[in-house]
């Protein structure tokens, strides 16, 4: 729901387990609670993309039986695996830019543990007109971080269980030219295409690569985008906002013509869907021009990255509780 | 059968992203240590993640169950 101030406020004293979005302004406001949140001013609500800092998208997780706040730093974010409960699942929101959302994208796909326990969620941002950073609040204590993640465990009932899910509109042509990587990083110099090896950064300006293209790699079926931050000229190096990964086969993605038209193509299977979360990428709703389209079943957050166990890219993100 | 996919001997894919990510997973670690013991630990984490959600994985048990 995408409500004022004082509806958010109305909810947390009536004691209700939230999740919050919203601009740093108005989450600063919050009483106590049972919530956590992130900052980001951007949202697609079920009336379409909008910008805004006087209005916050709630989550009501009102099937949670038993809920917990914990926040952690680079040192111990795999513990949320450990604090999450048997049968739960666990919202994450780690700040733009910090340390902890920069280990949390390389090391999550390595983490024994985390695809035994559902957690969603997102990174944080902020106005980008401004100077502003990334920030997140674990509402039981009414502590901001900058450098620390927050996560909210809940409880589910015996007869539910959570089902996470993505919506990719980007696919590949399986016969263009294949990109790999010989370490996994978030920034590269050398790549190999089709198996030679060349600095990236040149492959990318001699080929006119429209950068707005995430590369894409086969996770078994599941196409995951990793997106480019920024190429240096200088140092040849391409920055990604997720990590690329050794032994993984990357293709850039086909061009979409239009972002708010295939969504709602990719969208017409998820017409029984019926999220308890859902986010979709900054890139997304730039690139895509979103603002003012709706991308029904799904409203949320617009996203820095988003998280569904892993650290994803220019990708809509959703959570679902279903019945065993 | 779980053998044959961890070992890219087989293919399956799910519609539950969980087990497919599992199941990329699974292949990358097994392919950069092919040791009898790295593949025990794989099954053993694939068997973990199909009892923790056995009661929605009925297809892809069974499915599996066939390869």
């Amino acid at each position: 729901m995408f409500i004022d101030l004082d509806q958010a406020i109305k909810l947390i004293q009536e004691g209700r387990v939230l999740h919050i979005a919203a601009d740093d302004s108005l989450l600063k406001q919050l009483p106590k609670g049972k919530w956590i949140a992130g900052t980001t001013p951007y949202f697609i609500t079920e009336q379409g993309g909008i910008t805004s800092k006087d209005r916050l998208f709630v989550n009501e997780i009102a099937c949670a039986v038993d809920y917990k706040t914990a926040v952690y730093d680079k040192n111990n974010v795999f513990d949320i695996t450990k604090d999450s409960y048997p049968n739960g699942m666990s919202f994450l929101v780690i700040p733009f830019a910090s340390d902890v959302a920069v280990f949390y994208a390389k090391e999550a796909p390595n983490s024994n543990d985390l695809l035994m326990n559902p957690t969603v969620g997102w990174i944080s941002g902020f106005d980008l007109s401004t100077n502003s950073s990334a920030k997140v609040y674990d509402g039981v204590t009414g502590e901001s971080y900058g450098d620390k993640a927050v996560a909210l465990h809940i409880c589910l009932p015996d007869h539910k269980i959570a089902s996470l899910g993505i919506v990719n509109i980007f696919d590949v042509d399986d016969n263009d030219i294949k990109i790999e990587f010989e370490e996994d990083a978030l920034s590269v110099t050398k790549c190999l295409v089709n198996g030679k090896e060349v600095l990236f950064s040149d492959y990318i300006s001699e080929n006119k690569i429209d950068t707005q293209l995430p590369l894409v790699a086969d996770y078994n079926s599941v196409l995951i985008n990793v997106s480019i931050k920024s190429i240096s000229e200088e140092s040849k190096t391409v920055d990604f906002y997720a990590p690329v990964f050794s032994g993984k086969e990357y293709r850039f993605a086909r061009p979409v013509s239009n972002y708010a038209a295939s969504f709602a193509e990719h969208l017409q299977e998820h017409k029984g869907t019926k999220p308890i979360f859902s986010c979709n990428c900054i890139l997304n709703y730039l690139y895509g021009e979103l603002e003012g389209k709706a991308t029904p079943p799904f409203a949320g957050p617009v996203t820095f990255g988003e998280v569904a166990y892993q650290l994803l890219n220019q990708t809509l993100v959703y959570a679902e509780i279903i019945d065993k | 059968m779980r053998k044959k996919l961890i070992k890219k001997q087989a293919k399956y894919e799910s519609t539950n992203l969980g087990l497919n990510l599992l199941i990329s997973r699974l292949q990358r670690k097994y392919s950069a240590n092919q040791t009898p013991e790295e593949l025990k630990n794989c099954l053993q984490e694939m068997k973990a993640f199909f009892e923790k959600y056995a009661s929605i994985m009925e297809k892809d048990i069974e499915a599996l169950k066939k390869l």
